[in-house]
């Protein structure tokens, strides 16, 4: 595709109508690299999500993002539109964290300390009480300690609750991603969430243990 | 028959799909009538229900990943330009690659020869040639005389000298 083909003024970026990832996939096959910036835009949240799901590695997730995207423009004359782009996208994005990890060959980030006595009560307001914290930072907060909490499980297990419950993709898009029967993504995530409220619970326990032990020094 | 985990809450295997579809929202009709009939009398199918709410509700108070802003699709354009050149230039690259193969060959080839003749030349032309070979000189006004006669080489010299002999005869 040149790159030199690309100067032009295009609907979807004056904004008179919104052309569907059909029609741009379609512009982008036949060289119009405008039309290939716009599918990146539309895109890249979910792709960057994706990415972060898996990897579970922030610092590398933009250029791995990039790279997704660059191997999509690269195969996009192959493309035959018969998924949807996203789809399509999604796979590629799949397949090249699994590149990345093998050719670092580098595993998800392990916390072997456990959590603070205070994380553990954050934790506990919001299963007691169902109202999730709304302000950017406590929810950003939240989600470290909850990466903490799901290093300790499995790595399949990790990677479908995170994209399901944080990224909230659906079943179904999983099920395509992964390539695995929607019945099977079901089971999966129902057994990983035993299991994440399970390390929960166990961390619960011992923090409550550290509490009762530190309040009995301080009594001595 | 619930399954056994190693861990509590376990719902029975049959129902554990029915019961993530009743989490999202997606259960109805005649899969939430019978779903709904069996968590009646199952205590674990129930329990690892309320697990797995309380677990929905701990995963989505966490922030997801932020949109990496307009910047980004400038960075990819911006690779995907970058790639494409060297792309390019590894063509061009590629296009010369045979000749510049065949033309170091070449010189491989010809340096090879050159060494081999002057080598030879050099003198082992000569420790390599047979003791008993002698170089006929030409006699200026004799250049047309038959080569003289030496011993035969093979069975096949023998019978045309016997043969040659024969015919003189007659």
């Amino acid at each position: 595709m040149a790159a030199s083909a690309t100067a032009l003024t295009l609907p979807f970026q004056s904004g008179e109508r919104r052309i569907d990832d059909r029609e741009l996939v379609r512009l982008s096959q036949n060289g119009t690299e405008a039309a290939f910036e716009e599918l990146v835009r539309r895109h890249q949240h979910r792709v960057f999500a994706l990415v972060a799901g898996i990897l579970h590695r922030p610092d590398d997730v933009e250029d791995v993002a990039q790279q997704v995207f660059l191997k999509a423009y690269l195969g996009i004359k192959r493309f035959d539109q018969r998924a949807a782009f996203s789809t399509w996208l999604y796979k590629i994005a799949v397949n090249e964290c699994w590149d990345y990890l093998r050719k670092k060959k580098v595993r998800p980030l392990v916390y072997e300390a456990d959590l603070s006595e205070e994380q553990v009560s954050r934790l506990d307001g919001i299963v007691s009480s169902d109202r999730p914290p709304e302000s950017v930072s406590a929810r950003t907060e939240t989600r470290e300690i909850l990466d903490r909490m799901l290093s300790a499980l499995p790595e399949q297990d990790r990677q479908l609750l995170v994209l399901k419950e944080i990224e909230g993709f659906s079943v179904q898009e999983l099920a395509e991603i992964l390539d695995l029967n929607v019945n099977t993504v079901k089971v999966r995530l129902f057994r990983a969430r035993g299991r994440i409220m399970e390390t929960y619970r166990r961390r619960l326990n011992s923090a409550g243990k550290g509490h009762a032990a530190s309040a009995a020094n301080r009594k001595e | 028959m619930p399954r056994d985990t190693g861990f509590g809450n376990a719902a029975c295997e049959r129902y554990e799909a029915l019961l993530e579809d009743y989490l999202s929202g997606e259960l109805s009709g005649e899969d939430a009538r019978v779903a709904s009939e069996h968590w009646q009398n199952c205590a674990a199918c129930r329990d690892a229900l309320q697990n797995a709410a309380a677990s929905s509700r701990l995963l989505r108070a966490a922030e997801p990943s932020r949109d990496p802003g307009p910047g980004f699709a400038h960075m990819v354009m911006a690779r995907i330009r970058s790639a494409e050149e060297h792309d390019n230039a590894g063509s061009y690259a590629n296009f010369w690659q045979p000749f510049v193969s065949l033309g170091w060959r070449f010189v491989v080839s010809a340096t090879f020869a050159v060494g081999l003749l002057v080598s030879y030349n050099a003198g082992l032309g000569h420790r390599l040639q047979p003791a008993g070979t002698q170089v006929r000189p030409i006699d200026s006004t004799d250049l047309f005389a038959p080569e003289p006669a030496g011993a035969p080489a093979s069975r096949s010299e023998v019978l045309m000298m016997v043969a040659d002999n024969s015919h003189a005869k007659y």
